[in-house]
């Protein structure tokens, strides 16, 4: 379990939109980050959706907005348009940088590097964020829709320490 | 930087389709196709050459060339190493089961009372 700050500092990303967005966009949202890549082989676009849905049960349920955003670990392949179709039906900013992932500490790296394809190694891939931009919990891809609109539920009424 | 790096890219509007939801479901159908294959023909003997170290018998070369085609080369290698992987963990499994004698037997301290 994360806790305490782990944001590194400001940062400025391009959304699927092809619009620049930074951290001031963030602020003052519940904000669920996904760090993935559209060429991974186990993880696809349904595990995305996944995380849309909790975040709209959270919606319909709770009435609590929570701002989904995926960030790419392969901005080399992820351009703006790859990450559109990928996250056809997926609402909220998109972001395709490395040096948001370095902040973040999430590990990852190339492996198997065959003439111009590759896989991505990584570690962790759900963080969600306080309005503050804190880190307060971090998830598995175990989860399914349901489990993680409880656990993000969960966290939204702690008490603040 | 970021703003640079997507300026500079050239096919930023190439799109990988392979890696979408329809082509992904292809690819899972021929691969899990393959995998069963090797698992029907178990008792035939393993002679053609997959990847990563895994043979499998020539009577799964249809469903190889199959998944080979519909899935990139370095999603192909990744599973046939899960499959390996996997395969090595059953066998453990099955191994530790040969060498257990009967049920655990904890000491009394264990038990609960009321």
């Amino acid at each position: 379990m994360v806790s305490g700050p782990i944001i590194g500092g400001p940062f400025t990303l391009i959304s699927k939109e092809k619009q620049t967005v930074t951290e001031r966009n963030f602020l003052g949202n519940w904000v669920l980050l996904y760090f993935g890549y559209t060429s991974s082989p186990d993880i696809g676009p349904e595990q995305v959706q996944l995380m849309a849905r909790a975040i709209d049960i959270l919606e319909s349920k709770q009435n609590l907005k929570v701002l989904p955003v995926f960030v790419t670990i392969d901005p080399q392949r992820d351009t703006p348009s790859q990450l559109r179709a990928y996250l056809e039906g997926l609402t909220g900013p998109v972001a395709a940088i490395r040096q948001m992932a370095q902040e973040y500490r999430v590990y990852f790296k190339k492996v198997e590097e065959d003439g111009g394809d590759y896989l991505v190694d990584s570690s962790h891939n759900m963080y969600l964020l306080n309005p503050n931009m804190e880190d307060v919990r971090c998830f598995g891809v175990e989860y399914n829709a349901e489990q993680l609109s409880e656990a993000i539920w969960k966290e939204l009424n702690k008490k603040p320490s | 930087m970021a703003v640079e790096v997507y300026a500079a890219a050239e096919n930023d509007d190439k799109i990988h389709s392979d890696v979408l939801t329809k082509a992904r479901e292809s690819c899972y159908k021929a691969r899990d196709a393959f995998y069963s294959c090797i698992e029907k023909q178990c008792d035939k003997k393993p002679t053609e050459i997959a990847s990563v170290g895994l043979l499998y018998p020539k009577e799964c070369k249809k469903s190889r060339d199959q998944f080979v085609n519909q899935c990139r080369s370095s999603w192909v290698k990744h599973f046939d190493r899960q499959y390996c992987q996997n395969k090595r963990a059953q066998q453990r499994l099955l191994d530790d089961k040969g060498s257990r004698r009967g049920p655990l037997s904890l000491p009394h301290a264990f038990k609960s009372t009321p």
